[in-house]
């Protein structure tokens, strides 16, 4: 039955070399754990992008409750974590997510750095994959503000301030991100809340599709 | 021996498909759950609302009744204002809704000049009885909803709205 | 690409009718050592360990519920900001005499700068040949140089932070419903001369304030209290009673006595 419709499709739209460019690619026994346990090193990125989908999925869920506004983000949230059912797991998911990304990130990024696997013909991989590690933190920063309770309030001033200290340009930056020069408040939530919800994400799926075009076109790298 | 003998491939495709399965299920399950919360979360059996109207007081002229209490909404409390057409059907007390069936809209006692005697919905003419049946030919498709009434100290007590009973 | 006279294609349109690819794995016996198909082979393992990694994720988030503090308020002075714990390092970094003030522009901006750029410039700066990390000792000193210094920091700031004291600031705050007794000896001393450095920063109504929490629902015993009147507690600074002993000890039953039924 599936392979009917498989075929159906196939002969009209000739999908099967799309399918095998994704599926056919060899795995060395280098990077393979079963072969080598200390292979397991290269499982992080992999584990990077499964966290990554899993917060994309469960940010997702989350905004069907939350209210990106300073009067009602608090209440929204402590509604979903308390009264909405799972809603302590779905948020669970999100804020542990978010930390357990950037752990499994570094982790393989020191992998890629230790394996010198970032050198030619690989620079412009790595240089991508910096970019997405500045994207993650932005996304951790800028989550962090949503729940609009008080760490996050204090954190995110701190934050600004060290946006407003670089030199000439601090203080414009500062207005742009907070929304306001003086204030903290429903302009700052409402831009974090788009930087963090449309911005970021769309700017990190598209490093996402480089990071693995570019892995698939030169291969993993080789045995050290 | 049967002859269909689960080649390697065909074994590795279905423990892919179950472990994939496993994977989207584990994180999928809590968020689809936490999503449909609203049809599975259980409503509190509607409190009567106190109203300013005697039961002495009230005719067998249908009359409006305004009413008002908290209504909770996920994080947001407000005050609400209903209001019901009442009136007394010799002992007993009618309160029906305004709401037409037909889309929703306010209906008045009396509002049309030609029927005196009947809801009458002004959005698209249609009309009610007094019992609130809804008149044949007009566009609504079912009688006005009743509430479920109570008393307190001769005040009249005002419940969840039902199927219309009188008809 | 098979193009060419005598073309079938499907309709009108560039898809060929005949000789399309298989749907078959390629064969990878060729190619050196034990490597192995992505799909399925490789694949399955690599969502065995997601599998795995799944379990104990969701286990750590029913275990740990997220945290959420009570709701932001700016006019709240006295609470000490925390960042998430990867910017722990840089919170810590501007602590330090030669990272702020007027270095400030070191510890926020250049420093950071630095170990961004030095990060995504790598490959240009490390531009030999060796991938060992033994074989190029430069650039793995300078990176266990740099982890080294992000651990240290991170550590010091977690030691060097009250973590009760923050717990506390940031608790949501139950509306307590607490009948004070205006009557009551030990809330005419509070409210009275003795008392004004009390209420100047837990407030007339002792609902707390900016500056210091509220007296009614406390989990305090009368001994207690007293103990924290005279020696001070957290922000709050020892001998602030300026009354007798005994009117001290009045006082502290009668904050003791200020719980929710």
């Amino acid at each position: 039955m599936l392979n009917k419709i498989y075929d159906w499709v196939d002969e009209r739209l000739d999908i099967t070399p799309i399918w095998r460019d994704i599926a056919d690619h060899e795995v060395p026994e280098h990077v393979n754990p079963a072969h080598h346990f200390s292979a397991f090193v290269y499982c992080f990125g992999g584990l990077t992008f499964f966290i990554t989908v899993i917060q994309i999925l469960s940010g997702m869920f989350l905004t069907m409750y939350y209210v990106p506004d300073i009067e009602n983000a608090w209440k929204s949230v402590y509604y979903l974590q308390n009264e909405v059912a799972f809603g302590e797991i779905v948020r669970g998911m999100h804020h542990w997510g978010a930390s357990l990304v950037i752990v499994m990130m570094f982790l393989h990024t020191l992998r890629v750095f230790f394996t010198g696997s970032y050198k030619k013909p690989r620079e412009l991989n790595w240089l991508v994959g910096v970019g997405i590690f500045g994207v993650m933190l932005g996304l951790g920063f800028t989550g962090y503000l949503l729940p609009w309770d008080m760490k996050a309030l204090f954190a995110t001033k701190v934050g600004i301030e060290i946006a407003a200290s670089v030199p000439f340009v601090g203080e414009l930056i500062k207005t742009l991100l907070a929304g306001d020069a003086t204030i903290l408040g429903a302009q700052t939530l409402t831009r974090f809340f788009a930087i963090h919800v449309f911005f970021l994400p769309a700017v990190l799926f598209v490093l996402l599709a480089l990071h693995f075009i570019m892995i698939r076109r030169q291969g993993i790298s080789g045995p050290l | 021996m049967s002859n269909n003998r689960v080649s390697r491939r065909q074994f590795l495709g279905y423990t892919l498909t179950g472990v994939g399965g496993f994977m989207a299920a584990g994180m999928l399950m809590p968020m689809v759950r936490f999503a449909v919360d609203p049809i599975l979360q259980k409503k509190g059996d509607g409190d009567f609302v106190q109203t300013a109207q005697k039961i002495s007081e009230l005719s067998n002229e249908p009359t409006r009744v305004d009413f008002s209490y908290e209504q909770v909404d996920g994080w947001y409390t407000s005050e609400v204002t209903n209001s019901a057409w009442v009136y007394k059907d010799g002992d007993n007390v009618i309160a029906l809704s305004p709401v037409c069936k037909h889309l929703g809209c306010t209906v008045n006692w009396g509002g049309d000049t030609a029927h005196p005697d009947q809801f009458f919905c002004p959005c698209h003419l249609g009309r009610y009885e007094k019992n609130g049946k809804n008149v044949a030919g007009t566009p609504p498709l079912g009688p006005l909803d009743q509430y479920e009434i109570s008393e307190k100290d001769g005040f009249l007590l005002i419940g969840k709205p039902t199927e219309n009973t009188l008809i | 690409m098979h193009r060419g006279k005598g073309m079938k294609f499907v309709g009108d349109s560039r898809v060929k009718a005949t000789g399309r690819m298989p749907n078959k794995p390629k064969d990878y016996s060729e190619y050196p050592g034990r490597t192995e198909a992505f799909w399925p082979d490789f694949l399955l393992k690599e969502w065995m360990v997601g599998a795995v990694f799944l379990i104990g994720y969701l286990l750590l988030t029913v275990a740990h519920p997220s945290p959420l503090e009570g709701q932001a308020d700016p006019t709240n002075t006295a609470y000490i900001p925390l960042p998430d714990w990867y910017f722990l390092q840089m919170y810590q970094l501007l602590k330090y005499t030669y990272a702020s003030g007027p270095y400030n522009i070191i510890g926020a901006i250049i420093i950071p700068g630095l170990a961004f750029g030095a990060l995504a410039l790598a490959p240009f700066l490390d531009t030999t040949k060796e991938r060992s990390p033994f074989k190029r000792p430069l650039p793995t000193a300078f990176m266990l140089l740099a982890l080294a210094s992000m651990i240290y920091l991170t550590w010091e700031s977690v030691v060097n932070h009250d973590w009760e004291a923050a717990e506390a600031q940031g608790q949501i705050q139950e509306e307590v419903n607490v009948e004070i007794d205006e009557t009551a000896e030990g809330y005419l001393l509070l409210t009275g001369e003795q008392g004004k450095s009390c209420i100047a920063c837990h407030g007339a109504d002792l609902a707390g304030g900016a500056a210091a929490p509220p007296l009614v629902g406390n989990e305090l015993t009368a001994d207690e209290v007293a103990e924290i009147m005279v020696n001070g507690r957290g922000a709050m600074p020892a001998g602030q009673w300026a009354g007798t002993d005994e009117e001290l000890q009045v006082v502290a039953e009668f904050i003791a006595s200020l719980k929710e039924e």
